[in-house]
């Protein structure tokens, strides 16, 4: 079985390398010229650049593949340039989806994001529930939507699309879902808004990617997502297990959005990291409530709870929180 | 730092000042990655990451961060040297 990860040595990455690691299967994994892949190098997996911008770079590395696992679609660190960000996206996407074809790939699993799945009055959202256009709330929805448009449009290969919720747990070294985290367990608890959020443990994303990989199930669309709960329901679960608190009030939809766009353009012109991200904030307040049992049928596992997913990921930081003391800090998921 | 070949030090100085904003002839063994280089987090694994594959050492993640300065990365790869030696 012959498989190329794109974005292998990431948070997903990781997690998914070792869920086929422990199946048997050993992937090929797609890396930047520049990029971390010690976690890999420690895996000792075999590794073969596979730059999006480069697109004979992804054929090469996509030759004699049966399946392409991937997850390096663009994240936009800012919300700052829409046009920019989505063009980028796009143009990569498509050049994923253009080498697969042209390298004779015959499936291609495409991790997208809850982002792309509409909300409904009536019960919790599931696969069928996709956006019929680009939802408008910020540049992180639009540019997901995107993407994953692209994706469905392809005709040339199958394809499988997962919508994973927010991620818990380890090597989340971007600090993406976890930049929250790493506030609360600092002390520090800055106002946000509230909304519905949705989790999944990272370890069962990469578990039901492996799974599909050796199990050649076609599902078009997948959501996973183990829980939906207000956000700051989370949140004061969250301090109380990390002794933040006492949490500061839930401020308006319009007022998070305002601080956001503020933080993100001080970071865009003065560096580092906003300490509460725009697609933080519109995932927040358009949360959808989710119905991830489809995965778990049809793969055949059952979610973690959140208390499980929570222990990992402190078993992964907490010996870096020593270490790296200002990791953290000014972070945001 | 007398026991590591002069060489395999200037190319460590090349790769750092390839992700830093400084150039080599600026960089300095007390420099700090993120206060001093304009690295963040993600940037100073990388480097690391492309020291472990210029000079194939088995660093851990966890290892790489833990390394704040130019003085710290240079005897993370020499305590490697030394370990692959003996």
């Amino acid at each position: 079985m012959s498989v190329l990860v794109l974005g292998a040595g990431g948070f997903l990455g990781l997690n998914t390398v070792d869920a086929l690691l422990a199946l048997g299967v050993k992937p090929l994994c797609g890396r930047r010229a520049r990029g971390n892949v010690l976690g890999l190098r420690q895996r000792k997996v075999p590794l073969v650049e596979a730059d999006l911008n480069r697109p004979q770079s992804l054929v090469e590395a996509m030759r004699g593949c049966r399946t392409v696992v991937h997850l390096a679609g663009h994240y936009p660190r800012l919300s700052t340039d829409p046009a920019g960000s989505t063009a980028l996206a796009c143009r990569q996407t498509q050049a994923v989806l253009d080498a697969a074809a042209g390298a004779g790939v015959a499936r291609l699993i495409y991790v997208s994001s809850t982002a792309t799945v509409a909300a409904r009055s009536d019960r919790p959202s599931d696969e069928g529930d996709r956006f019929d256009q680009a939802p408008g709330f910020g540049a992180y929805h639009d540019l997901k939507w995107q993407m994953e448009q692209r994706v469905a449009a392809e005709q040339r290969l199958q394809t499988v699309t997962l919508c994973p919720a927010a991620c818990v747990g380890p090597f989340d070294w971007k600090a993406g879902t976890s930049g929250i985290f790493w506030q609360l367990k600092e002390g520090r608890c800055p106002p946000q808004p509230d909304g519905l959020v949705s989790w999944v443990d990272v370890r069962d994303v990469g578990l039901a990617i492996a799974a599909l990989v050796t199990r050649e199930l076609q599902p078009p669309r997948l959501l996973l997502s183990a829980q939906s709960l207000g956000f700051q329901a989370l949140l004061k679960r969250l301090a109380a297990r990390w002794g933040a608190g006492p949490l500061p009030p839930p401020i308006a939809d319009e007022e998070a959005r305002q601080t956001a766009d503020a933080e993100e353009q001080r970071a865009a012109r003065d560096g580092g990291r906003p300490s509460m991200s725009r697609e933080l904030v519109d995932l927040v307040i358009h949360g959808a409530r989710l119905d991830g049992h489809l995965a778990e049928r049809l793969l055949g596992f059952t979610y973690r709870p959140l208390g499980e997913a929570l222990d990992a990921f402190d078993a992964w930081a907490d010996p870096l929180t020593a270490a790296v003391p200002t990791r953290s800090r000014g972070a945001s998921v | 730092m007398t026991d590591v070949d002069p060489k395999w030090e200037v190319r460590m100085l090349e790769l750092i000042a390839e992700v830093s904003v400084l150039k080599v002839s600026q960089i300095r063994p007390e420099h700090r990655l993120r206060e001093d280089l304009g690295m963040d987090s993600v940037c100073s694994l990388e480097l690391i990451s492309m020291l472990a594959e210029e000079f194939d050492l088995d660093i851990t993640v966890e290892e790489a961060a833990g390394v704040a300065t130019v003085d710290g990365a240079i005897a993370m790869a020499r305590r490697h040297f030394a370990l692959a030696r003996s």
